[in-house]
């Protein structure tokens, strides 16, 4: 029997390295670029399902109890699952305030910020729209934030961080100046969404949001919606409707019956297709669907 | 003179970076900001019964429960169980406050309204700061044995409590003063062990209270705390599914109280109560959900009946030994279609009734049943209407005649405030 215990803590001992658990695979994808082989990274929800309903499954509660800091995107997007996650986990190194817990959201400038909030208005997020992640620039932002904070926690490999950051945000930058130059066409183009989570994407690249398919945010689409929003859909000729890849598409495609208007699936993060296995690739894709 | 003002005035705007003077208002020691997470949560029903409310509360589960529909009284408190009443029942309007307390603890409370006053029906702190994945609880709360018992009437999947939970431990289930202590292992696999020390102050089966006369007395008190608990919980993925199973144990004194009864005794002695639980979920996608829970509760109770006289309770008529092993179950399947759309089977069963009297055994039944489904919608995460069916087969009248009761049910669960996070 204690021969077991030790043969089951040996692995544990033997990671040297920090174990950092993060909320969202785009957030593990900056982190391993910047932590390189002195981190792990622990994604917590998956890139394929909606970001805001991730269930906090027992097994979520010992990747949190066994990491030694936690990255999340904050903005209210984990608000329904993430902290029972952190309670039950009991880790003094993961809960709020510790200095090795990052809130993301603190270190952008979020837009949409409702004026007045009450949720007979859906669910809204207080504080603004959280997927500021899918504006490139945000990125390097993040990026930054993501390297101080390692090096806050781990002071010791600082040269090794600034050096992986400084290369990542270089390539990142040259990435940034292809994908404009590939979007600059599209300035000014209307679309519509299913839930407003390109807000970032569409202001960076000058695209305009005329309507959303959920009345309010959080609230499944109703028929007296759907069609006020295929009169819109004819008055205003939006390009395309935007569409994620976790609601059902039903009725984005019974619009497009009616209206003719294109719908092109968005990947939010990385593994929201099959296809999208990184940072470039999810923005490669998102720069590249709008035809 | 005027220089003078006016170079001053300039300093004045400097030393103070340019801000205006607060308005009054504004000038208090403001705290607003430590307002801990507030939410509010009521439940309502509409009950049509095939029976009486007067009638049920006669029923009684032979040699296991009595008054499991209908209300109840206990202390000096008398109120009813969920949906007690044919027609509109306010089961309860729950306030829920937490926050953290400073970088060492945390603390809930959850204060449970009735028509009637209010109960503390929890209130307890939890350290945040010990790490090696330990964490203690003190207060009053809710106990980790078994599955459902942690949870409070708005996170279930029915609006009536299974058989076996009810029958064994009443409306409040293990809700009790004491401290856990909770043990997560380092491993990947999730690995939760727990033990709790609580008072033991439970209607149907623990207790440690004297019984009658505190002079000469019929069952004498036993030293508190007397109830224990003691639990393992594992879990683990495979790819969208997720499996979760937990055994527990409780053991402590019994004090069972029925002198004001029509045939008056009470019963002293020491429970054991065993639990095995298992919850399979599966999710399709982000909002559909496949969910098979089963939990198993099987009870030992060894002590002594003391048969009172019913004119004179203070006289003891016979006091025989007494041995009650009863075990039952309850497994139901929950289909969650889409964020509005739930619905649900549950079958639920009291298979073992085995009661000795001096090591006589005593004929009584042992198939009690019940079965229910239910059909949920959301209009969002904060409302929940859901229409319910009942067929309870379990409850017998005072002639030992076995009843059927039909029941529907429309509950609505409507909360505000704090985003109440779920667990799993």
């Amino acid at each position: 029997m204690y021969k077991l215990l030790i043969l089951l803590l040996l692995p544990l001992t033997l990671l040297a390295h920090m174990n950092i658990a993060v909320s969202y695979p785009y957030i593990g994808a900056i982190t391993k670029s910047i932590g390189g082989e002195h981190i792990k990274t622990v994604v917590l929800a998956k890139g394929n399902w909606d970001p805001h309903f991730v269930v906090p499954r027992p097994s979520l509660i010992a990747k949190v109890r066994n990491a030694d800091a936690l990255i999340m995107n904050g903005g209210q997007l984990e608000i329904g699952w993430l902290p029972p996650l952190i309670n039950r986990a009991a880790n003094p190194k993961t809960k709020a305030g510790a200095n090795s817990f990052l809130n993301l959201s603190h270190h952008i400038e979020l837009i949409n910020k409702p004026k007045s909030v009450d949720r007979a208005g859906g669910d809204i997020h207080p504080d603004g729209n959280p997927h500021f992640h899918l504006d490139p620039k945000n990125i390097l932002v993040l990026a930054n934030t993501i390297k101080e904070f390692l090096i806050s926690i781990d002071g010791e490999h600082r040269s090794i961080y600034e050096k992986n950051h400084a290369d990542f945000s270089d390539k990142w930058r040259s990435n940034i100046s292809t994908w404009s130059e590939k979007m600059a066409s599209k300035k000014g183009m209307k679309v519509i969404q299913f839930h407003n989570n390109l807000a970032y994407f569409n202001k960076a690249y000058g695209l305009i949001n005329v309507g959303t398919i959920e009345p309010l945010p959080g609230i499944p689409p109703s028929s007296r919606h759907i069609i006020e929003l295929i009169k819109l859909v004819k008055e205003e000729k939006p390009c395309c409707i935007l569409h994620d890849v976790y609601h059902s598409t039903k009725t984005a495609k019974f619009i497009s019956g009616k209206t003719g208007i294109k719908v092109i699936l968005m990947p939010h993060d990385i593994g929201a297709l099959e296809d999208i296995e990184d940072l470039t690739s999810l923005f490669d894709y998102l720069t590249s669907a709008i035809k | 003179m005027k220089k003078i003002l006016l170079s001053s005035a300039l300093c004045a705007t400097i030393a103070f970076g340019g801000a205006n003077v607060l308005p009054v208002e504004k000038r208090t020691f403001e705290q607003s900001k430590f307002i801990p997470d507030i939410s509010l949560v009521m439940d309502a029903s509409l009950v049509n019964r095939n029976i009486s409310d007067d009638e049920v509360a006669h029923l009684e589960i032979p040699g296991v429960a009595h008054g499991l529909l209908g209300s109840h009284s206990h202390d000096e408190a008398t109120h009813a169980t969920y949906n007690a009443n044919n027609g509109f029942n306010l089961n309860y309007a729950e306030l829920v406050l937490s926050s953290s307390v400073d970088p060492f603890l945390s603390m809930d409370g959850v204060f449970h309204f009735s028509e009637h006053g209010v109960e503390i029906e929890e209130i307890y702190f939890t350290t945040t700061a010990l790490g090696f994945g330990t964490r203690v609880k003190g207060g009053k709360f809710n106990s980790n044995f078994g599955y459902l018992n942690e949870q409070h009437h708005h996170s279930w999947d029915f609006n009536d409590m299974p058989l076996v939970y009810e029958a064994f431990l009443g409306m409040h289930s293990i809700n009790e003063k004491g401290l856990q202590l909770q043990w997560m292992a380092p491993t990947d696999t999730y690995l939760m062990l727990g033990a709790e020390v609580l008072q033991g102050d439970n209607e149907q089966m623990f207790g440690n209270k004297t019984i009658g006369d505190t002079q000469a007395p019929i069952v004498k008190y036993a030293d508190a705390p007397s109830l224990f608990v003691a639990y393992a919980k594992t879990s683990f993925d495979i790819e969208d599914t997720t499996i979760l199973a937990g055994l527990s144990y409780a053991r402590g004194s019994s004090r069972i109280d029925h002198t004001t009864d029509e045939t008056p005794h009470a019963v002293g002695g020491m429970s054991s109560l065993y639990g095995v639980d298992l919850v399979v979920k599966h999710y399709f996608d982000s909002y559909s959900f496949l969910t098979w829970q089963s939990e198993w509760l099987g009870r030992k109770i060894d002590g002594t009946q003391y048969n009172l006289n019913p004119d004179d309770t203070t006289v003891v008529l016979s006091s025989p030994d007494l041995t009650k092993e009863q075990s039952g179950l309850y497994t139901q399947l929950i289909y969650g279609m889409s964020k509005n759309w739930h619905m649900g089977l549950r079958y639920d069963t009291i298979y073992q009734n085995d009661i000795e009297v001096n090591n006589v055994k005593v004929a009584k039944p042992n198939n009690f049943n019940k079965y229910s489904a239910m059909l949920e919608y959301h209009t969002s995460e904060f409302a929940r209407f859901r229409l319910q069916y009942n067929r309870n087969n379990a409850l017998y009248n005072e002639a030992g005649k076995q009843q059927n009761i039909d029941t529907i049910i429309l509950q609505a669960n409507i909360s505000i405030g704090a985003h109440a996070a779920h667990s799993f």
